[in-house]
């Protein structure tokens, strides 16, 4: 028992000197071929580690820290002010169902769109693309900008509602509201669900789309029995995709106020009196949850990843 | 039509109609506010219904030669001091993102998916990074070095992305055969073949990863100090502090810099690239 | 079953015409082929009448029922794909039993219908099988069994022997021959194989460009061919110029008694296949140029004196003829075909 021990710590040491070994002298074409790979991942993997890995492991350690400057001793007070204090719980319950309600809203109103630029002969069609893809590229706090133009107090459509209700249309702007923050947000994750769908969308088997309804099927049924379950895995790729997006979103809200969110909240721990730890912290919890609900929800569903 | 020939169905009838009235809808709600800012941008004031004095350019001086006021500092020296930034950032992209992309795209090997996934996928987003940069590097955030490190590494994915897409197009394994089989070592043959033969993606890649960069708030927000402030600090001071039609025509300088990106993405004709942004 | 006719049917997308003025009448039970090269515009006709298309022109009916604007799941048509285009997040029998189910039929009859469709098939061994995991044979068989499952008013086949190989393919039209003629439903049968539509169809619509260019039996497309497309479409054709005077067919070097009547003295093409021509002895000498050695008979490419080239068709056991040999043919009058229209 304890010489197969031996002898299995030996057998490692010896595998891992050959491996290293092979990479210094390769002699077979697999061995230079590893070698090959290990360079062309290296740049990649220094530039995660010392912007990535170690930037979040400093974070990770000073939300422990008892003193709110450097990191020093242990303490679990900042996460423990997370799971009692209500103030904390509140802001994870806004955030995630708002980012929830989001996506599916994103979600829902992406696939009809990404249904007719696949299926329709559209006018125009690469204005049409232009103008879906162009908020790709925006950042949130444009997006804010452009929901005030909306709904703010002089907006658009806060003048279409003013003059449908006949109320003031001061009373009718949402900009600044949880309403206006929700068509803020879709404003971001609509483009960004779209250009995961149509990827999608494309490779759907129409063939299969089209033996559907001379079987008899409406189009609707068509797409419950046959495109559905095609695009599935796209669907629910876009939707963690999405949904990642929603929970990181920052500068929209900044802006925008209207609901106090995660991310506003670690931005107000370091504003109002530079309380990094604590920051530190929701960060950290952020970035688990998120991390962790990814590797999940990938390891776990049909779900196709592509961003 | 006969009677044994049922009418259509619902769907049938106004699926189409219901379909497109959403996809109208979308685009009315994406675009307008754009062309309404661009527009409004030119206006003098905007109290009633619709901006009105037109065609003013008070609110683009505002912009380009600086206000002394709330909007402190002209947009020409953010814009130049981003460029800078987003510049380096794409170096470093360039560096690490060709070589990850095309190990993923041309060779097998354990744990490949994960490493498709960790490139493809930013780790953490602009604010996260952010808190943790500014415990890390906080002597750095006023150099710009910070800056630079940090977009390179949130947007070092699309980099490798828009390469990926343009290695996906070519035979890799028969290039780099045929290449090594005429004599070429390896690293000659990454470098003199392979690396060429991908330059739509990697241009189009270089362009979206800069004008990302340039654009990436959450982030800079978080680690930016003091001294210039980059682009999208720029256009937060100018939404916040500014008059509405100066922010106006602070965020449509922001939109002539994109449409110039895209007009740019598709002369390179890499219309994949261009719906990836 | 039903007939089917299309009635001077027009499609145009944008500024091509796909489809041009074309009339089909297909008969109650009968096999209609439609042939022709890519792009002649067979598969839009065939979209047509499964509605998939709306005609631009022209009418479609079912049994005299106008349905050119009804909705293709209202038609009641059964469409085999080239692609099969089998439901792969179903079972075999989920397909089979998709389209009764669209069309309200109750679940055990449905099934009843499906388990006897897989019987008559011979692939009931497959119901609870996914259709990623058969073969190219077995998922066409699936195919033709969810198409007949909704009883259709016309059965229709886009390519289906496309990519499958040779051997498979031999057999698979003969027992889907032997299907249809059982069934006894009408099928619209779309292929650009000459050879599989002249061995599996009733009739023979040859389409180019567009345009129906003839229709008639298997028979008289190969031998009454109306032009030169149709004769060079199918079967191997010798295309000669010719000049008719007073009942006699000059070839320029040989002259013949006029095979059949013509309206008219003049210039005509003429159709010789290389079967009909008899090689051996005769009147001319043709200079072999080229030999392709196919298996079953030696396809030969021979010069005639004046210079223009004849495919000739050798037996198997003439194996001493070598290229730049002379060889003596002779034209049997009544293997002859005058073309008169060259449109």
């Amino acid at each position: 028992m304890a010489a197969d021990q031996v002898s299995t710590g030996t057998r490692a040491v010896e595998s891992v000197r050959t491996t290293v070994g092979s990479l210094v002298s390769p002699a077979s074409e697999r061995q230079r071929e590893i070698r090959r790979i290990v360079a062309l991942c290296l740049p990649f993997s220094v530039l995660l580690l010392f912007s990535g890995v170690f930037p979040l492991t400093e974070m990770f350690r000073i939300s422990f820290s008892e003193s709110r400057l450097v990191t020093e001793g242990f303490t679990v007070e900042y996460y423990r002010a997370m799971v009692t204090d209500p103030y904390y719980r509140n802001i994870a319950f806004n955030t995630l169902w708002f980012a929830a309600a989001t996506t599916v809203t994103s979600i829902a109103v992406a696939v009809p769109v990404a249904h007719a630029l696949e299926k329709y002969a559209l006018p125009a069609k690469s204005v049409i693309l232009t103008v879906l893809s162009f908020p790709n590229s925006l950042p949130g706090i444009v997006a804010a900008f452009m929901i005030i133009i909306l709904f703010g107090n002089t907006g658009i459509l806060s003048n279409v509602f003013a003059f449908l209700s006949g109320q003031s249309r001061i009373d009718v702007a949402i900009a600044t509201s949880v309403g206006g923050l929700f068509f803020a947000y879709i404003y971001s994750m609509i483009p960004r669900a779209l250009l995961l769908l149509r990827g999608t969308y494309a490779e759907v088997n129409t063939d299969a789309e089209e033996a559907a309804r001379v079987l008899g099927a409406t189009p609707l049924q068509t797409f419950r029995y046959v495109t559905l379950p095609q695009i599935k895995p796209g669907l629910i790729g876009a939707s963690i995709l999405v949904f990642r997006t929603g929970l990181a979103i920052f500068g929209t809200v900044l802006i925008l106020k209207g609901l106090l969110v995660w991310t506003l909240q670690i931005d107000r721990e370091l504003a109002q009196g530079f309380n990094i730890a604590q920051a530190s912290a929701m960060a950290t919890v952020w970035f688990v949850f998120v991390f962790g609900f990814t590797v999940l929800m990938l390891r776990y569903t049909s779900a196709e990843v592509s961003i | 039509m006969s009677g044994r020939f049922r009418e259509g169905s619902l769907s049938a009838r106004f699926g189409r109609q219901f379909v497109t009235l959403v996809l109208a809808l979308t685009l009315f709600f994406l675009a307008v506010p754009v062309v309404m800012t661009f527009v409004s941008s030119f206006a003098s004031d905007w109290f009633g219904v619709f901006p009105t004095g037109f065609v003013t350019l008070g609110n683009w001086e505002d912009v380009i030669v600086g206000t002394g006021v709330g909007a402190d500092v002209s947009v020409g020296s953010s814009l130049a001091y981003s460029t800078g930034l987003a510049l380096g950032g794409v170096v470093i992209n360039l560096i690490v993102g060709v070589p990850i992309a095309y190990a993923v795209a041309r060779y097998e090997f354990w744990g490949r998916d994960w490493v498709n996934v960790f490139a493809i996928l930013p780790l953490a987003p602009g604010i996260i990074l952010g808190v943790a940069f500014l415990r890390t590097y906080p002597d750095l955030s006023t150099s710009g070095i910070a800056l630079i490190i940090g977009y390179s590494l949130l947007k070092a994915p699309y980099m490798v992305m828009a390469v990926q897409s343009s290695f996906q197009s070519m035979d890799l394994q028969q290039i780099e055969e045929s290449a090594r089989s005429l004599g070429a070592s390896w690293p000659r043959t990454f470098l003199t073949v392979i690396v060429p033969n991908a330059r739509t993606g990697i241009i189009a890649g270089s362009i979206i990863s800069w004008t990302l960069a340039a654009a990436e708030f959450n982030f800079s927000y978080i680690v930016y100090s003091r001294g210039t402030p980059p682009l999208a600090i720029f256009l937060f001071n100018n939404i916040t502090n500014a008059s509405f039609l100066n922010a106006a025509a602070a965020v449509s300088v922001f939109f002539l810099l994109i449409a110039l990106v895209t007009i740019a993405l598709q002369i390179i004709g890499n219309r994949g690239a261009v719906r990836r942004i | 079953m039903s007939e089917v006719s299309l009635e001077r049917v027009t499609k145009r997308f944008d500024s091509t015409v796909a489809v041009n003025d074309v009339s089909i009448d297909i008969d109650d039970g009968e096999v209609m082929g439609i042939v022709g090269p890519s792009g002649c515009g067979k598969t839009t006709a065939l979209r047509l009448v499964a509605g998939f298309e709306t005609p631009t022109d022209g009418t479609i009916r079912y049994d005299g029922d106008d349905v050119t604007h009804v909705p293709p799941e209202n038609r009641n048509v059964g469409l085999v794909f080239q692609s099969y285009a089998l439901f792969n997040n179903m079972s075999v029998l989920k397909n089979v039993t998709f389209g009764p189910k669209m069309h309200g039929v109750g679940k055990e009859e449905r099934r009843e219908r499906a388990h006897e469709l897989l019987e008559l098939l011979d692939i009931e061994e497959l119901a609870d099988r996914n259709p990623k995991t058969l073969s190219g044979g077995q998922q066409q068989r699936v195919g033709l069994a969810r198409a007949l499952a909704i009883e259709p008013h016309i059965l229709l086949l886009d390519e289906p022997m496309t990519g499958l190989d040779a051997k498979l393919k031999q057999t698979l039209r003969q027992e889907l021959g032997q299907l249809l003629d059982d069934l006894g439903v009408t099928t619209l049968y779309v292929t650009h194989d000459q050879e599989q539509a002249m061995s599996m169809c009733d009739r023979i619509a040859v389409m180019n460009e567009g345009h129906l260019e003839q229709i008639g039996t298997p028979a008289e497309i190969y031998e009454e061919p109306a032009n030169e497309f149709v004769a060079g479409f199918i079967g191997t054709a010798n295309l000669l110029d010719g000049t008719v005077r007073d009942g006699t067919l000059s070839l320029g070097f040989e002259d013949v008694d006029t095979p059949e009547a013509v309206a008219s003295n003049g210039a005509v093409t003429v159709l010789v296949r290389p079967d009909d021509i008899p090689v051996g002895s005769g009147p001319i000498d043709v200079e072999v140029t080229n030999l392709f050695y196919q298996g079953e008979h030696i396809q030969a490419t021979g010069e005639l004196p004046d210079g223009r080239e004849l495919t000739l068709r050798l037996d198997r056991s003439e194996t001493a003829v070598g290229i730049g040999d002379t060889i003596s043919i002779d034209f049997d009058p009544e293997s002859l075909h005058i073309i008169e229209s060259t449109r």
